[in-house]
């Protein structure tokens, strides 16, 4: 068991999601940092899509009731174990009684707790994420609170994590290569143009070259972006239809809205662009009030960034598994 | 499939023999019959942790040395430090990360282990270095 000590609102329960029922109106949910839940499952042992804690307003805290192996990843900033400062992206074993504790993070968003064995909630529909809107998954569906119990499950891992902890070059470092650095403060963020693309004028210009920012009206389930209003050559009728995360759609007022992890299942206004799927991490962990710039991709870049990310995930499992047989057989 | 019969004590002390001679210190072979794991005695075990090995001091005062547990490189520093605090020698506590060994995309931290004066860095940055290899001299204060 582990308990939650201290919380702040809409922190939840996720894992990599619940795809597959969007034709019924379930939203996909599922970590905004899903690369982060994959590398903090696997410092612990587990299975890369183990339910984790997203954690996305700080403080938070909780202790655990039994000598546990644990890590958390995603945001920045050092996490303590009672008064002990830690490294993020780092698992350890805390021992029964031990408090965690996470503090506002310096520059990004959400933080992940992994925990070895994974958190035992049920599975509806083949995950434990929390559906907030459907009040379903999860932690009884709906966010954490003080003094909230969640049951841990049997970690499977044999080989122990090394006393000192055992730690990863995190994502942002590792694949600097195909994720590139803030431009003037602005995140830059990959999209492939949209089904309604054409109707934006000088080919979406308006869109593709302006600086935007995350407005406050900002959450799981999409990003409102604020900045220059952008108006399509002709206002067109449009039947509702299927959208995910990643959606980048246009409405009325000009201010365009990207989708994220529970993302609405369908929707009737023009979608300009869409983010391309291994840039979703990066855009989840971006503050309300961060910058950001769409950068036009390609289907080939998007698979190559996809297909770097996934070899960085197998070295750190491979890896990491290495390192700990080695340093048992060793011991 | 290879042939080879790793339950036989001939085979072992054959591998054994090798490792010693080698200066490897542990070998694990994994089949689905079984596992074989030889770990070779070195009397001079390097652990993460400072062991207390005095190793045929000049000095007096017995200096701990902070240990590769295993092969990698070697990155000296610690994340959760200003670069500023880099300078030898200064004082560290037990806890304190001195740097990293790095194998692939893993990290292991080092920790000083006890508290005292670091004095000596042993290795180069991003040197490969081999398991039981001294990276760190502390002199402990009582």
């Amino acid at each position: 068991m582990i308990e939650i000590v201290e919380t702040g609102p809409f922190n939840t329960v996720q894992d990599l999601g619940r795809p597959g029922y969007r034709d019924i109106g379930v939203s996909a949910s599922g970590a905004m940092d899903p690369l982060a839940v994959r590398i903090g499952n696997i410092l612990v042992g587990n299975e890369e899509g183990a339910a984790a804690i997203e954690v996305q307003t700080f403080p938070f805290s909780l202790r655990f009731d039994r000598r546990t192996v644990f890590a958390v990843t995603g945001a920045d900033g050092d996490p303590l174990l009672d008064a002990l400062e830690l490294l993020s992206w780092c698992a350890y074993t805390a021992e029964a009684g031990q408090v965690l504790a996470l503090k506002h993070p310096p520059t990004l968003a959400r933080a992940y707790v992994s925990i070895g064995g994974g958190l035992d909630v049920p599975s509806v529909m083949g995950s434990r994420s929390t559906s907030l809107r459907g009040s379903f998954g999860g932690n009884a569906g709906r966010p954490l609170e003080k003094g909230d119990r969640i049951a841990v499950g049997n970690s499977t891992d044999l080989a122990p994590v090394p006393a000192n902890g055992l730690a990863v070059i995190e994502p942002a470092v590792a694949l600097r290569e195909v994720f590139p650095d803030l431009v003037d403060g602005a995140l830059p963020v990959r999209a492939l143009p949209g089904g309604e693309h054409a109707l934006f004028p000088d080919d979406g210009d308006a869109f593709w070259s302006q600086t935007w920012k995350i407005s406050s009206r900002s959450d799981r389930t999409g990003y409102r972006l604020s900045g220059e209003p952008i108006k399509p050559t002709a206002s067109i009728e449009m039947r509702s239809h299927g959208i995910m995360p990643g959606v980048i759609q246009v409405p009325p007022g000009g201010e365009p809205i990207v989708q994220m992890s529970d993302a609405n299942t369908a929707g009737g206004y023009p979608k300009i662009a869409g983010v391309i799927e291994c840039d979703l991490w990066r855009l989840g962990q971006a503050r309300i009030g961060s910058r950001l710039r769409f950068v036009r991709s390609t289907h080939a870049e998007a698979r190559a960034v996809e297909q770097a990310v996934a070899r960085y995930v197998k070295d750190v499992r491979t890896t990491s598994e290495m390192v700990k047989r080695a340093l048992r057989a060793m011991a | 499939m290879s042939g080879i019969d790793f339950s036989d004590p001939a085979t072992i002390a054959f591998l054994t023999d090798a490792l010693t001679a080698a200066g490897v210190s542990g070998l694990e072979i994994s089949r689905p019959g079984g596992q074989l794991r030889i770990v070779i005695a070195t009397g001079n075990e390097a652990r993460i942790d400072v062991s207390a090995t005095s190793q045929p001091a000049p000095a007096a005062q017995p200096l701990m040395t902070v240990k590769a547990p295993m092969a990698g490189h070697f990155c000296p520093g610690s994340p959760l430090r200003s670069p500023a605090a880099g300078r030898l020698p200064r004082t560290v506590s037990a806890a304190d990360i001195l740097g990293f060994l790095r194998v692939g995309p893993v990290l292991l931290p080092l920790c000083a282990g006890r508290a005292g004066i670091l004095t000596k860095q042993l290795a180069e940055p991003d040197a490969l270095v081999g398991f039981g290899d001294p990276l760190f001299e502390i002199e402990p204060q009582s």
